[in-house]
């Protein structure tokens, strides 16, 4: 009895080390556990893999530094697909804590696949006014963006010669960690120009983005790390791409996570029903 | 193991830990990260804000471009956002704080109206399609059956959130089915988000683990 | 006219774009393209209120002296300092601002606060997730299947081992806390297990769990989903008309006028 009492009134910081511990060991000794991919990834990779070589297509960097590590690997990945297949790859954000994210990933995929800023991916950056900027490049997008993320004049960059508005754009993929995000491009890029989007999400918001997928609004769904993974296992089982695998490698500490989770919620419960059907 | 000697990695490893030991308790280096982080925030955004906003679509086509770029009628035409935007900073001016009305009323107005045909479209219509129309139900015995499951479980969640009626008879059956339903939503967002909390945490220990001490490759 | 003009104002661009998605005459796309414009001018100074307010309330903490004053002077001296080196310097491949201010100061620092969130995360689940009730549990029992099946560990786990396991912590449940609810839950369960297996010829069936968390996401979870956002949806819209038709005015501000 006093332990399960014991046991309820643990200091927090003993269940901080446990974690943390129990996190950290599998990025340095690995499981090996593997990664499989999903429907939703599927689906998302054979609409961008369907995509004509010399298309464009949009990615939208909705995200900042606090859930990089579930949307950057998507954002790398779907990059290195694109490239892989001689797909352009047209940037812009809605978050103004994404573009220096967004610029990172410009600066380091490309290259990988020897291909040029400018004639094979370009960044227009960020700009205000979420409803504004998606509206406004559904008529004319040098109307919204005159200069790209870098102040480089849209008609100096000879990609943007084959883009001038959404409806040029056969898929988009948006990268949202929330509001605004994959549901504003749903309801101004698709609703009035009729735009495909694909969606990468934070774990936090997939559970809610499953309507869009039945209804078809959503064309595939990668959901938080695992999503990430799942991509690049594809992406990488193609050929496409050999990198290093930062999802993936992150795959074993998420599943020792959970299982510490569901034990931790397990125990706490136990000692909780001991003690008050005893105490009762 | 292969420390970094990048002083900028050296830095960012810093400011991690600096933030890891509001856990052990509340204390000044946290503080410190905390006022720093705010403080970053706000200039990145001002600086953002001018080169990706500002001076593209107002300083720059009203003040620096040549009239053979920019018509004098669409310089003319940029005063009235300027001016609508330069409200804005009345709020801080008590007696004429009340100008913010102004741009806010614009923009209020604006988003509105362009937000109820497209929430209509997408929240309601699409929505109710992919409720009554699945397809391939007919194709499959099981595609029908977790449709009509979907289509019972959407009926009578929306029932629960009926709080005009008292809950009694049938309507009490419909929303206590609901409840089952919602219960199973929430546990699969519960599910996600510790999936969604634990990736951010060993976001940080790859980085610490790997760019910093070198640990893993 | 302090409140009405403005009112006015909401009125007009409220209807005019509502009427405009329907319109596609030349003229209702020119009055579209200006206007959308002009918000987008118009969006960027309202960051100005946030900035301003932050400011103000630092440089007021202070000149006040409150508690924590020095913390103030951290928090304005960043400010000013990452934007004279991002209006200075610019933001081009390579600028102080990309390379230094938001890789080593702005990432790990963002990141770090929510990655923190991990551990209040644990903590919380273990202090007060408590399955109460019957909805409580089902709540429980779906979060473990989600868990379980998105990640690696749980691909080759039969939904039938995790629903044993799920038997067994009923049984116990039962036996502990002495309810006969649970134990006939748990003695129904075990027939419904056993009628399962019957039925798959005495072998463990082959649904996996991340097959049956694909079914609990794809079908309860999102008809749940799908009502919640049907209200908040239908909530918007009429909020959305309150504001344009002059019902609904809190964003007027106090005041007599």
């Amino acid at each position: 009895m006093r332990f399960f009492q014991y046991l309820l009134k643990i200091d927090r910081r003993i269940i901080y080390i446990v974690v943390g511990l129990l996190v950290m060991l599998p990025l340095i000794k690995p499981l090996g556990l593997g990664v499989n991919s999903g429907p939703r990834a599927q689906t998302l990779f054979k609409a961008i893999d369907q995509v004509p070589a010399g298309k464009t297509i949009l990615i939208s960097v909705d995200f900042d530094p606090s859930s990089m590590p579930e949307l950057y690997p998507m954002l790398a990945a779907v990059m290195r697909h694109a490239f892989a297949k001689d797909l352009k790859v047209l940037l812009c954000g809605l978050w103004i804590t994404g573009a220096g994210l967004a610029d990172k990933a410009v600066t380091e995929i490309p290259p990988e696949f020897g291909k040029k800023y400018g004639e094979d991916v370009v960044f227009l950056g960020w700009k205000a006014g979420v409803d504004a900027v998606i509206l406004g490049m559904g008529e004319n997008i040098k109307n919204v963006y005159p200069v790209d993320y870098y102040g480089k004049s849209l008609d100096s960059l000879p990609m943007m010669n084959t883009v001038k508005q959404l409806r040029d754009i056969p898929i988009m993929f948006a990268i949202s960690a929330g509001t605004p995000g994959y549901q504003d491009w749903l309801l101004y890029a698709q609703s009035r120009y009729g735009m495909r989007v694909g969606a990468g999400l934070t774990a936090v918001s997939a559970a809610d983005a499953y309507p869009f997928l039945q209804s078809g609004q959503l064309t595939g769904m990668l959901a938080g790390m695992k999503g990430g993974a799942e991509y690049e296992v594809l992406v990488q089982k193609a050929g496409y791409s050999k990198t290093y695998m930062p999802a993936v490698a992150a795959m074993d500490s998420q599943s020792l996570a959970h299982i510490v989770i569901m034990i931790l919620v397990i125990i706490g419960n136990i000692a909780y029903f001991v003690t008050r059907k005893r105490g009762a | 193991m292969h420390v970094s000697t990048n002083i900028l990695t050296w830095v960012a490893a810093i400011l991690t830990i600096g933030i890891f030991s509001f856990l052990w308790k509340d204390n000044p280096f946290y503080k410190f990260c905390e006022h720093l982080f705010v403080g970053v925030s706000v200039g990145y955004t001002i600086a953002l804000t001018w080169y990706n906003s500002v001076y593209p679509d107002l300083f720059n086509p009203l003040f620096l471009s040549p009239l053979s770029e920019v018509s004098l009628g669409n310089k003319l035409l940029l005063i009235i956002p300027l001016i609508l935007g330069l409200c804005y900073f009345c709020r801080f001016i008590p007696k004429v704080s009340w100008l913010i009305r102004f741009p806010m009323a614009f923009v209020l107005g604006w988003g509105m109206g362009a937000a109820i045909p497209a929430m209509f479209q997408t929240y309601i219509v699409k929505q109710m399609q992919g409720t009554f129309l699945t397809p391939g139900i007919f194709a499959r015995w099981d595609v029908l059956l977790w449709a009509l499951i979907s289509f019972v479980g959407v009926v009578c969640s929306v029932l629960y959130f009926f709080f005009s009626k008292e809950h009694k008879g049938a309507l009490k059956v419909a929303s206590e089915t609901g409840i089952v339903f919602l219960m199973v939503g929430f546990g699969a967002s519960f599910g996600y988000t510790v999936m969604a909390r634990m990736s951010l945490l060993i976001g940080r220990f790859q980085f610490v683990l790997r760019d910093w001490l070198g640990v893993i490759k | 006219m302090r409140r009405n003009i403005p009112l006015a104002i909401c009125l007009t661009m409220g209807v005019a774009m509502m009427v405009q998605f329907f319109v596609p005459h030349p003229a209702s796309v020119a009055f579209y393209d200006l206007t959308t414009k002009w918000v987008r001018i118009v969006g960027a100074f309202a960051l100005v209120l946030g900035t301003g307010s932050l400011v103000m309330y630092h440089i007021d903490k202070l000149q006040r002296r409150r508690t924590g004053w020095y913390y103030s002077i951290v928090t304005l001296t960043a400010a000013a300092a990452t934007s004279v080196i991002g209006l200075g310097w610019g933001v081009k491949p390579g600028s102080p601002l990309q390379d230094i201010i938001f890789s080593n100061l702005l990432v790990p620092l963002n990141a770090s606060m929510f990655a923190i969130l991990a551990f209040y995360m644990a903590s919380a689940a273990y202090r007060a997730f408590r399955a109460r009730t019957k909805e409580a549990a089902l709540l429980l029992v779906a979060a473990f299947v989600v868990m379980l099946g998105m990640v690696p560990i749980g691909a080759n786990v039969p939904f039938f081992w995790f629903m044993v396991v799920v038997n067994v912590a009923l049984l116990v449940a039962g036996f502990v806390t002495r309810s006969k609810a649970l134990l006939i839950g748990a003695g129904a369960l075990v027939v419904g297990l056993l009628a399962w297996l019957g039925f798959s010829g005495f072998k463990v069936p082959p649904l996996m769990l991340p097959d049956t968390a694909e079914w609990v996401l794809s079908v309860p979870n999102m008809a749940a989903k799908r009502a919640i956002q049907f209200g908040i949806a239908l909530g918007g819209i009429a909020t959305a008309l309150k504001v344009i038709l002059g019902i609904e005015r809190g964003w007027l501000g106090g005041g007599k006028q």
